[in-house]
């Protein structure tokens, strides 16, 4: 795959690209020669070819080149016309840049190229929301503009449509015929791909696409645009460019606020410098909580930052304060919860930042939008309670407001009618809507299970909504440092330790890397900074904390791919169709596949290191070490034999001397003598070691299960930390009398003698260090004999054969032994060291070229068996791959659990129940948040529910039986009936402030989940229609007129 | 068992009913419910307490089920319906169907698949002939005030024209077929007075009136082709090509078999590479016999097609035409022998799949018999026998 990167700026930008061919030969330098030097404005371009791929010849130059598709008013950023460029040439382009960069442009450009050329245009975003927002956008730029979401449809047969990436891929599935006319494919946001649920959405839909269609490819920011691009090159056998920028229009200042402290630190200035004196200064001032407060806090701690301390006024509040005063406004401030941004808001109760002809302005806007409400809906609490707010210029954005209200208040911040906006994370992704000022006011956020550091990635989302373009000449964002980043953690970030790296985060080294981003291009020589590496991964070398190669400071694209039965069995209905061919080509596997070329390369370099390890004589000296190994596994063999519990227990009484191994380090290399180092002891007593099955009686008698306690001479040591390591030495040299307890493994051999009294307490040195000298003694005496052993057959009575065999083959091989020339040779035991380590070498590489193996076959194969295997078992599917009944039910259920609303379905649940009931538990599908004490629903439901966890538990278990991975109880109970009561009384024709009377959630959570209930029921009449179950589908049909109407399904402000 | 047509002999008639006792024999022991085969009002055995869905086919007469169809009662869960025996076909999304077109009508043709009802193929859900790349780059020489229109070479919207540069309105077609002209690079006089035309195509775009026009182009009256169920919609059934291989059917033979004798399979399309034969094995009893025709593949295709001379010489056209079209006597016989084997299969009433197609198909060469001697009476009791003795084999195995 050819390769070239340069950076364009302004000047260059006005010519046209060079041919492809000549591109590949030019790749040169990966970072632009530093003749550009006042203007930052750089991006890289990049272009992957699929293997083999012949580029066409180069279009003749462009004396009759067509006039541009659009024209914009404004002049185009190097990179915005960089990539525009490659769509003139027909040729796809992923385009990596931050939120507020303005990569618009070129979506806008490839439809208005679509539309020049008549040919069909999608564009797919992963939010419904953002989906509305931009049809509005686009239908204002281009009529010929439809929108398709789960919730609404409007011209589906425009030639540009506007949809969630969710509906294009079932389109696809399904073989609209808008897929043969479609020539361009935008996808905006494609770093959700890294989502865990619904990342797998982008690549299933990248890689069914249309062979001949094009893509633009819009993302934030992502270290690794190559490999992904690399990827799209390899699956549809087209180049892919990829532009790729960090610059920012408007240049960030980085501000910290210590809680409790006084005031704004700069960190890092607009020109990208870092303040590391005032970074200090700020830290210094953190204020470290009480300890009480600790105490309390535990689990909880987040708090202490919004509410202050008694009596004064939150942190929160006199930030706000402080912004309005230096003019800092509009202000963003995100935090991490619903509650707590209600919350925050909540303490703005004093401040009034609207004059009075804006209050009268907001007020008319507000009305004129709620006007689309019935009048009961006009007087839900959350209505009436938002306005007096609003008035004042504060606003609240979070997923749990009412859409209406949620739009209302974007339209209103995007007049400038806010002036300060509590946010959650979710208004940083999407339409442009900056601020001056942006504030963290939190730096960690709760993630599903556990409270979590900011990663970078979302840093650098959320900082992209600060600073407006062409109003503000730089923004500004602010993080609220708590106590919790104590100094000392900080400052030794800074000064370099290398395990609190894991606990630091990476919030605060985003910010450096911002403040360098400017200087990584002009003086990177600095700071021995050479270019080839990460900014940041320098910068901390440079105080020396030590960084794994893989810290990245922006998040990469990375796959979250996983195998739903939806998709096998849409992959299995149609006859082109494989699952495996999906798996194949998917970026998980490109992924896998990419480790593969560094697993050869280390194979191949050991095996180097194998080969220049070159041993005089190696055949005999091999032939020594097979025998050495032979003799050294029988020897074991003996002693496994003698040392069974069942032979030696009887002769383990006290006073026996016995012969021991001394203490061997672990990391010593293995000897290559015959001959062990061994000492003498003597046995005091022995147990039995206490398992956890103790019970188990046909446990085979093992040789750990039992201890000895010998008496021998050792060296005591201490280390730092005061844990006592005690070696066995051998008896002449320097060392106390310890008593120790080596397991049976150790012992080399008993001997026949005893001592003839071993004192009873042997607690007082000197007892032991007589007895010692009493075993030294006998020692001594035999020590021209050798001291007289237990005759393993005399003795000790083993009669077992396989000793016997044993015993002959040593000592055929002792003699051996003698015999061998090699053995004379002085440097043996060196020489037979470096035979080890190549033996050693080739054992490595036989196991990396079988991960090597293991990883070019295909990635999920097993759980693909499984998955089939589940689909066999419950009838979903025959033998061979043919789709039945069941199977044409689950595979158009996709926002659900499909197996266990299917087998619900089929076993006559849903016939059963009146439409009110049926609504009520589909509800359970679509609820996940866990509530706290919601009440319980009435008896009838509650039945309906134990039907349901019946129903689920069941196919859980099937497929735990069939190895699929699962967890059986936390399958079941992710079925939540928490809004049964709710829904219920929804379908029967409640009003909604009358539902919202009965259950705790977020007016906008229960809208949602209501909204999506309906696109199940929409899935569930495919079904019902797809296997001619015409009753059912009337029924469904029904439910969706119940509980499609008012303020639930109210249209967007934005159609 | 149905009464089979053919004119045997009195050995053959004892020979053939013992061959199918023998298979019937072996088919009621292999299915443990046999006794779920039902006539119509027959009642089905169900336990009315556990809550029994009726399905199709089945009717709750005083509080009993009863059978409404002759089949064979199929339980799913708590779904109980009868599957009838040799009804009509009924399409399913996703089954692969052969029918022939009855009608071109506004954007879309009308197809007959043996169905209740003619089936619907939009024009934009099928490819179009040429669809292979989103763009192409072609060079083509074009005649210097010829008439374009009546050249059929190159029909642009405005007749009589030649493409100037920014004429983005062109419809060209040229040896490859339509496209749309996108791009056009450099005009200039080439060889013998042409004007040389390079310019961009684009195959993937939106249908206009014009594909509207030219659709008998594709597909006309009574051609065979090839396509995929899609669903019902609103205004019928629909059917769709997803890729190149769906579409058109040419030199070979269309076979009609009853569609319950069709089982679906994952695979439909079968190339038969020792016979140099495509055959297809519609779900709706269609059955498609012809030559092997390569699939484009999307992109092995050559980016620019060289500059060519168009060929105005009608003769060297057709000669050409006729030497594409030939198709030689050894695939000519293979296509009768195997449209043959299929034709016996279904006068026996079995199952037709390719293995079964491809073991009748060479016990009739191993036997030397020519073509036409396979429909004679002696061959469909040998194919009886064999099978019989087939499954006697597989079923002592197993």
């Amino acid at each position: 795959m050819g390769s070239l990167k340069r950076k364009s700026t302004g000047d260059t930008a006005a010519e046209p690209l060079p041919p492809p061919k000549q591109k590949q030969r030019e790749s040169g330098s990966p970072l632009p020669s530093a003749n550009n030097d006042e203007e930052p404005v750089a991006c890289l371009h990049d272009v992957s070819y699929p293997e083999g791929y012949v580029p066409p010849p180069p279009p003749p130059p462009s004396s009759s080149a067509s006039a541009a598709a659009k024209e914009f008013p404004f002049t185009l950023d190097p990179f915005q016309s960089e990539s525009i460029n490659c769509l003139e040439n027909g040729e796809s382009v992923m385009v990596s840049a931050h939120t507020s960069a303005g990569k618009t442009v070129v979506a806008l450009y490839a439809i208005a190229m679509s539309l020049r050329n008549k040919q069909r245009v999608i564009y797919t975003s992963p939010i419904k929301a953002l989906s509305n927002q931009k049809y509005r956008e686009f239908k204002q730029e281009f009529s010929d503009v439809g929108l398709m979401t789960g919730d609404v449809t409007i011209e589906p047969n425009a030639s540009c449509l506007v949809m969630t990436t969710e509906i294009w891929r079932s389109m696809q599935y399904k073989g609209s015929e808008i897929t043969r006319e479609v020539a361009w494919i935008i996808f905006d946001e494609v770093h959700y791909m890294r989502d865990r649920e619904r990342g797998v959405v982008w690549e299933e839909s990248i890689v069914m696409a249309p062979r001949k269609s094009r893509f633009v490819f819009l993302s934030a920011t992502v270290p690794n645009a190559k490999e992904f691009a690399d990827w799209v090159a390899k699956v549809h056998q087209q180049p892919c460019h990829i532009v790729y920028t960090d610059y920012r229009p408007t240049p960030l200042q980085h501000y910290i606020f210590p809680s409790g402290g006084d005031g704004l630190y700069l960190v890092v200035d607009e020109k990208g410098k870092f303040r590391e004196d005032s970074f200090q200064k700020g830290l210094n001032s953190l204020v470290p909580a009480s300890e009480g407060d600790k105490k309390k806090e535990n689990g909880k701690w987040q708090k202490g930052l919004a509410m202050g301390r008694v009596g004064e006024e939150s942190d929160i509040f006199k930030m706000v304060k402080m912004i309005i005063q230096r003019q800092y406004d509009p202000v963003i401030l995100f935090s991490f919860s619903k509650r707590e941004c209600e919350f925050l808001a909540m303490q703005m109760a004093k401040l009034d930042l609207n004059g009075d002809d804006e209050k009268v302005n907001i007020e008319t806007i507000f009305w004129s939008a709620m006007d689309i409400l019935s009048d009961d809906d006009k007087k839900l609490p959350q209505v009436s309670n938002i306005l007096p707010l609003l008035k004042r210029g504060i606003g609240v954005h979070h997923s749990g407001l009412l859409p209406i209200l949620k739009e209302v208040i974007e339209i209103l911040f995007q007049e400038g009618l806010i002036k300060c906006l509590f946010a959650t994370e979710t208004f940083s992704i999407g339409l442009n809507m900056p601020a001056k000022t942006v504030v963290f006011t939190n730096v960690r956020k709760f993630d599903g299970d556990k409270f979590r550091w900011l990663s970078s990635g979302e840093y650098i989302q959320m900082s992209g909504r600060a600073g407006r373009r062409g109003i503000d000449t730089r923004g500004i964002c602010i993080l609220m440092l708590d106590d919790k980043l104590e100094p000392s953690t900080a400052k030794m970030m800074l000064k370099g330790s290398a395990d609190c790296l894991n606990r630091i985060e990476l919030v605060v080294l985003v910010m450096l890397v911002e403040a360098n981003k400017y200087r990584s291009f002009e003086d990177g020589s600095e700071d021995g900074w050479n270019g080839d590496q990460p900014f940041h991964l320098a910068f901390l070398r440079l105080y020396g904390i030590a960084v794994d190669k893989e810290v990245s400071v922006e998040a990469s694209l990375s796959s979250a791919f996983h195998l739903s039965y939806n998709m096998l069995l849409n992959q299995m209905r149609c006859e082109d169709g494989d699952p495996e061919n999906l798996l194949r080509n998917s970026f998980y596997q490109f992924q896998a596949d990419r480790a593969i070329p560094s697993l050869e390369k280390e194979a191949k370099d050991l095996e180097e290191e194998r080969d220049s390890i070159v041993i005089e004589e190696e055949d005999s000296l091999k032939n020594y070490y097979d025998l050495l190994q032979q003799y050294k596994s029988l020897k074991k063999d003996v002693h496994d034999i003698l040392f069974s519990p069942r032979y030696c227990l009887p002769f383990l009484q006290a006073s026996r001397l016995v012969c021991i191994q001394c203490y061997k380090s672990e990391e010593a290399s293995p000897s290559f003598s015959i001959k062990d180092e061994v000492t003498w002891g003597v046995i005091l007593n022995f147990e039995r070691v206490k398992t956890v099955s103790e019970d188990d009686a046909n446990r085979k008698p093992e040789d750990a299960d039992y201890t000895v306690d010998v008496l021998t001479r050792c060296v005591v040591s201490k280390d730092g930390i005061g844990k006592k390591t005690i070696k066995i030495v051998p008896f002449k040299e320097p060392g106390e009398p310890v008593v120790v307890s080596v397991p049976l493994s150790q012992i080399i051999s008993l001997s026949s003698l005893k001592l003839f009294t071993i004192p009873k307490d042997l607690l007082p040195l000197e007892a032991r260090e007589n007895t010692l000298k009493k075993v030294s003694e006998v020692l001594s005496r035999f020590a021209e004999k050798g001291v007289p052993l237990l005759d393993p057959e005399e003795d000790m009575k083993i009669q077992s054969s396989s000793y016997k065999k044993a015993a002959r083959r040593i000592e055929a091989l002792e003699s051996l032994f003698d015999k061998h020339e090699v053995a004379k040779s002085p440097l043996i035991e060196q020489k037979l060291k470096v035979l080890h380590t190549k033996y050693e070498l080739t054992a490595k590489i036989k196991s990396i070229k079988k991960s090597i193996r293991s990883s070019t076959v295909l990635a999920f194969k097993d759980e693909l068996k499984a998955r089939k295997r589940v689909l066999r078992r419950l009838g979903y599917a025959t033998s061979d791959d043919v789709v039945e009944l069941k199977g044409r039910v689950a595979s158009e259920i996709s926002s659900a659990d499909e197996l266990t609303l299917t087998e619900l379905m089929f076993n006559g649940v849903l016939k059963d129940v009146t439409v009110e009931e049926m609504v009520s538990l589909l509800s359970c599908f679509v609820w996940q948040e866990k509530l706290q004490n919601a009440t319980k629903p009435r008896e009838e439901l509650e039945l309906l529910f134990a039907q349901l966890q019946d129903t689920a538990r069941k196919v859980a278990k099937v497929q735990l039986e069939c190895k699929v991975q699962i967890d059986v109880e936390s399958f079941v109970s992710s079925f939540r009936p928490d809004i049964m009561e709710a829904v219920y009384a929804w379908a029967k024709g409640s009003k909604f402030y009358e539902i919202m009377e009965i259950t705790q959630v977020f007016e906008g959570s229960l809208i949602r989940a209501i909204r999506r209930l309906e696109e199940i029921l929409q899935q569930l009449i495919q079904a019902a229609k797809s296997i001619g179950e015409t009753e059912l589908e009337s029924k469904f049909e029904e439910a969706v007129s119940k509980i499609k109407r008012d303020i639930v399904f109210a249209a967007s402000l934005y159609l | 068992m149905r009464e089979i047509e053919l004119s045997l002999n009195q050995t053959q008639k004892i020979r053939l009913k013992r061959a199918l006792e023998k298979l019937e024999s072996f088919s009621s022991k292999a299915n443990s419910n046999s006794n779920a085969s039902v006539s119509i009002s027959d009642s089905i055995p169900v336990n009315l307490e556990d809550g029994v869905l009726k399905g199709h086919g089945t009717l709750d007469l005083n509080g009993e089920l009863v059978a409404t169809l002759c089949g064979v009662v199929e339980r799913v869960n708590k779904l109980v319906y009868v599957r009838a025996l040799r009804a009509r076909y009924k399409p399913e999304v996703g089954d692969i169907v052969v029918g022939r077109v009855s009608e071109v009508a506004q954007k879309r043709w009308r197809l007959d698949i043996h169905y209740s009802q003619d089936a619907v193929l939009m024009l934009s859900s099928m490819n179009l002939p040429d669809g292979i790349q989103a763009y192409q780059v072609r060079e083509s020489l074009y005649p210097l005030g010829c008439s374009l229109v009546g050249g059929g070479l190159c029909r642009p919207n405005h007749p009589g024209r030649i493409p100037t540069k920014n004429s983005l309105d062109y419809l060209i077609h040229d040896s490859g077929g339509w496209g749309h002209v996108s791009k056009v690079y450099s005009l200039g006089i080439g060889p013998k007075g042409l004007a040389l035309v390079r310019f961009h195509v684009i195959k993937s775009r939106r249908r206009t009136a014009l594909d509207e026009l030219n659709m008998r182009s594709i597909f006309e009256e009574n051609d065979v082709i090839c396509a995929e169920v899609r669903g019902i919609q609103h205004d019928g059934l629909h059917l769709q090509a997803r890729s190149q291989k769906y579409g058109k059917l040419e030199r070979g033979q269309l076979l009609t078999v009853p569609p319950y004798l069709v089982r679906r399979r994952k695979q439909h399309f079968h190339h038969l590479e020792q016979y140099g034969v495509d055959l297809i094995l519609g779900c709706n009893g269609f059955i498609w016999v012809g030559e092997h025709v390569e699939a484009k593949d999307d992109m092995v295709e050559d980016q620019v097609s060289k500059p060519e001379q168009q060929k105005f010489n009608k003769n060297s056209i057709s000669l050409e035409d006729q030497e594409q079209t030939y198709t030689p006597i050894e695939t000519r016989q293979n296509i009768c022998r195997i449209a043959n084997a299929v034709r016996v299969l279904s006068i026996l009433g079995f199952n037709i799949t390719i293995e079964v197609i491809m073991d009748t198909m060479n016990l009739s060469s191993s036997l030397n018999l020519d073509i036409h001697e396979m429909l004679g009476s002696e061959f469909c009791v040998l194919v009886a026998e064999g099978e019989a003795e087939r499954r006697s084999l597989t079923k002592r195995k197993g």
